[in-house]
């Protein structure tokens, strides 16, 4: 799976808007969306929103969650404990880069919000190498992670199942029974 | 076919042979030939890799030292339980410089680091630095960014921007 092919599912999330325009509620297959009213606000999703926002018909609002107070808590929280803390949104490294990309104008404190969603991230990142380590070290057989997001896994993806697989192979070689072709 | 003969007749003699034709020949019950194991998984090299298996050059002992371990199990050697074990150790106590390596190294020269690495591991590698290479263009927002192919920039063929200008 590609980065982009994770972000095209991130879209689907629900963000809120304030059109500036007037339109019906309209039909789509995936839902209904509207009516839209100009200074009302609205829930779409992120597709929507940003091509919205490009042709300077709306105004996005940040999630709740992206609040400097708030991703410091959940950095602090990551650093503290060795286990992956749940955090707000299953795509948050995603929404993070679109909605600050193409909307920072309305998102208070926009630097500090990068920073501190990238610092989250990496704090994720060593803490899954670091139970991937465990993991092989040990030889499992089966691991449970909870709370980790699709970029997150997407990522090691290949480098785990590889070395994974390779392992499997490995291991069969310590039955007594005829080795196959490796 | 006539050359095989041949060969066949000098027994007792030591001689070289592709892995896959002494796989071939080799049997069991009628004990055609007997095979000796590489230096690399006899007894002392096999303590070294029991006590640090970060420090050895893998791809000077044998590229293909996971593998080729593997092959050498299907001429029941007496010593076969070790050299599974310890196959599989290295393995095992290798992974964390393997991945570490391959999940930091962004748009860096890599050649230092897949040196000492055998083919096996050389693969695991770039499995990783592919993940993270597309999750790094991916933040740029370079995932989306069409480039003209390298084969037709070469083309040298005239371009209607410069017919144009």
């Amino acid at each position: 799976m590609d980065a982009a092919e994770v972000e095209f599912l991130a879209e689907k999330e629900i963000v809120e808007i304030i059109p500036n325009f007037s339109l019906d509620k309209i039909y789509l297959i995936g839902g209904d969306l509207g009516p839209f009213n100009p200074g009302l606000p609205v829930e779409v999703p992120v597709w929507l929103a940003l091509n919205l926002k490009q042709r300077h018909k709306c105004r996005i609002i940040p999630p709740e969650w992206m609040d400097t107070e708030k991703l410091e808590e959940i950095r602090e929280q990551e650093r503290k404990l060795d286990t992956f803390t749940p955090i707000p949104s299953p795509y948050y490294m995603e929404l993070t880069k679109l909605l600050l990309n193409h909307a920072a104008d309305n998102i208070p404190k926009a630097d500090d919000i990068r920073t501190l969603v990238k610092d989250i991230w990496d704090t994720r990142m060593a803490k899954l190498r670091l139970s991937a380590d465990s993991f092989i070290s040990q030889q499992e057989a089966h691991a449970q992670l909870d709370n980790l997001t699709l970029m997150e896994i997407n990522t090691t993806r290949s480098f785990l199942l590889n070395s994974l697989n390779y392992m499997y192979k490995l291991r069969k070689n310590l039955q007594p029974t005829r080795t196959h072709d490796y | 076919m006539l050359s095989m003969l041949v060969l066949c007749k000098l027994q007792g003699s030591k001689m070289e042979m592709p892995l896959w034709l002494a796989k071939g020949l080799y049997e069991k019950k009628r004990r055609v030939l007997s095979v000796e194991l590489p230096k690399v998984y006899r007894g002392g090299w096999r303590t070294v890799f029991g006590a640090d298996p970060t420090v050895v050059d893998l791809h000077k002992m044998g590229p293909y030292y996971y593998g080729l371990g593997s092959q050498m199990l299907h001429f029941d050697s007496p010593e076969n339980p070790e050299i599974a074990q310890i196959v599989l150790q290295t393995f095992i106590g290798r992974f964390r410089r393997t991945m570490d390596s391959s999940q930091n190294a962004y748009n860096e020269d890599t050649s230092a680091l897949v040196e000492r690495l055998d083919c096996l591991e050389r693969s695991l590698f770039k499995a990783g630095q592919s993940g993270l290479n597309g999750f790094q263009q991916w933040e740029k927002g370079r995932s989306s960014h069409l480039t003209a192919s390298s084969l037709v920039i070469n083309y040298r063929k005239r371009k209607i921007t410069d017919l144009q200008a």
